[in-house]
């Protein structure tokens, strides 16, 4: 299947622009509180811990572990049918948030909560999805 | 929160069906309708003395149907209610809202609904693809359907805690027994063996077919009012002991393990210090099974057993028919049908009126009558939660 007319495509509404813009250069940037440092994640219009406006974008390295994941065994849209089996997950950031992603580049059957992973990047037309990797120990 | 001026105050007296499983030809709102008038019925009140009328969420209408709205519902049953509701998005609001609009004295009787046509309509279980192409964070990432945020949460309680298949089996299968003592149910003719529950396919690992609940076609509805007033009424008294509540709200995949544990948690601590009762009191549960993760968590998080020890409590405990801790007696949403919490709580209303034909505990072998029955009801993935403890009047 060519990746590019995958039909589903992130929904980049106002307050997650900042996020996806940093996709489009293959960076993961999060909105950091100036006020008490919480990073905002799902992004939004007031720090939800103390409710400062003021934020900074911080970049994250690409690097974290896998929270939980499942295996799409199932094609839920014809598109999907050359990609089952696929592996949805959680990943936590280095840097404390945790994204949904897609693991790739791995055996499905070896994946594993708290696996350590690294981002690529998937690129679309319009978008670049952050999905992660296992990171091969040298 | 201190709730003990509510206990034994308010009383469930009429519970309503409609045909159920799969009915076709019908509008989902035909089934509110139907539930709602048979509800009334078995109550024995007057419909113009409804002054509440609660509805659970209406799903998007499916092709050629029309949304199942609170003004259809109440314009069909002929009533003019003093307050209508519907539940936004997936909370868990009526229960509340019911005992709240009484104690203010706003209303008298109280309707609460549910109902679809789901399985006839054609319903997808992937609620994302029911209308146009799904656009979304989500999607982008081909994460479709509930099954996948309730799996997540799943798969990280098998790391967590070490459960898994062979627990959620256990559920699977003991829900099965109850259904096929219980005529309506879905599967009623149905048998499941471990090994049926085990050879079924992955949809989305780690949930198997036999993890998930169908969707049905069908409504059921319950009527909430004073305990004084349930008294002039001809069904047998079932009294709300407890109730609690607490919504965690987070996207499903912020949900941490100790987030899901938490909802659950507060809510049960609420509806039991209210109840003034301890778990060794519930004579059987009634616990929302939209998955079979979702019963072991929910009673590890009502505190039946600790985080980490709920395969030594199912070797223990047996939750069929028979068994010493019955849960889900009329096979629960996997089993029997998909009424949302009504499902649950509309079974521990019959079971405590003794209604319950072969089921009914007390009457199948080897079972007690019981007295107090625990319910939950979750909304959204984890994100809201409703506790109710039901007593014999």
């Amino acid at each position: 299947m060519n990746s590019n007319i995958y039909p589903f495509s992130p929904l980049i509404y106002e307050d997650v622009k900042s996020f996806w813009n940093g996709c489009g250069q293959h960076l993961l940037k999060y909105e950091k509180c100036s006020s008490c440092g919480h990073i905002r994640w799902p992004a939004s219009l007031i720090c939800p811990k103390c409710h400062s406006r003021a934020y900074t974008l911080v970049e994250s390295k690409g690097k974290g572990v896998i929270y939980s994941y499942v295996v799409f065994r199932k094609v839920f849209h014809p598109f999907l049918e050359e990609k089952v089996p696929y592996v949805v997950a959680t990943v936590t950031l280095n840097e404390g948030p945790i994204i949904l992603t897609n693991i790739v580049n791995c055996d499905i059957d070896k994946v594993y909560c708290g696996q350590d992973v690294e981002v690529k990047w998937h690129d679309l037309d319009d978008v670049s999805l952050p999905i992660f990797q296992p990171i091969i120990a040298e | 929160m201190d709730l003990k001026h509510l206990k034994d105050k308010y009383a469930i007296v009429g519970v309503g069906y409609t045909p159920q499983g799969k009915v076709p030809g019908r509008s989902a709102l035909s089934f509110h309708v139907e539930a709602c008038a048979n509800a009334i019925k078995d109550a024995g009140v007057n419909k113009n003395d409804i002054d509440g009328l609660i509805l659970y969420r209406d799903f998007k209408p499916l092709k050629g149907d029309i949304s199942a709205s609170v003004f259809k519902v109440a314009e069909q049953l002929g009533i003019r209610p003093f307050t209508l509701s519907q539940e936004a998005d997936c909370t868990r609001t009526w229960l509340t809202h019911a005992i709240g609009l009484l104690e203010a004295k706003f209303c008298k009787y109280i309707l609460v609904s549910y109902g679809d046509n789901g399985r006839s309509g054609g319903r997808k279980s992937v609620n994302e693809l029911e209308g146009d192409t799904p656009t979304g964070e989500e999607a982008a990432f081909g994460d479709l359907s509930t099954l996948s945020k309730f799996g997540m949460l799943a798969r990280r309680a098998m790391y967590e805690e070490g459960t898994g298949p062979e627990i959620w089996k256990k559920i699977a299968v003991a829900q099965r027994k109850w259904a096929n003592l219980n005529p309506r149910a879905s599967f009623y003719e149905k048998i499941m063996t471990y090994d049926d529950y085990l050879n079924s396919d992955y949809i989305v690992e780690p949930f198997r077919l036999f993890d998930a609940t169908p969707v049905t076609d069908g409504g059921r509805a319950i009527i909430i009012t004073s305990s004084e007033r349930a008294k002039e009424l001809a069904n047998p008294l079932v009294f709300i002991k407890g109730i609690g509540s607490s919504n965690t709200s987070l996207t499903p995949n912020q949900l941490l393990h100790d987030d899901v544990i938490s909802g659950a948690k507060i809510a049960s601590e609420m509806a039991f210090k209210m109840a003034g009762i301890d778990r060794k009191d519930v004579d059987a549960c009634q616990i929302y099974d939209c998955f079979t993760y979702t019963v072991e968590a929910t009673l590890r998080d009502y505190g039946f057993f600790k985080p980490g020890e709920s395969k030594a409590w199912f070797e223990q405990n047996d939750i069929g028919p028979g068994g010493n801790f019955p849960v889900n007696t009329s096979g629960g949403l996997l089993s029997e049908a998909y009424f949302m919490g009504l499902t649950q709580v509309s079974e521990a209303v019959m079971q405590l009126m003794g209604r319950c034909g072969d089921r009914q505990l007390g009457v199948h072998p080897k079972t007690k009558a019981p007295e107090i029955i625990l319910c939950s009801d979750n909304g959204g993935v984890f994100q809201s939660h409703n506790t109710l403890i039901l007593g014999r009047g």
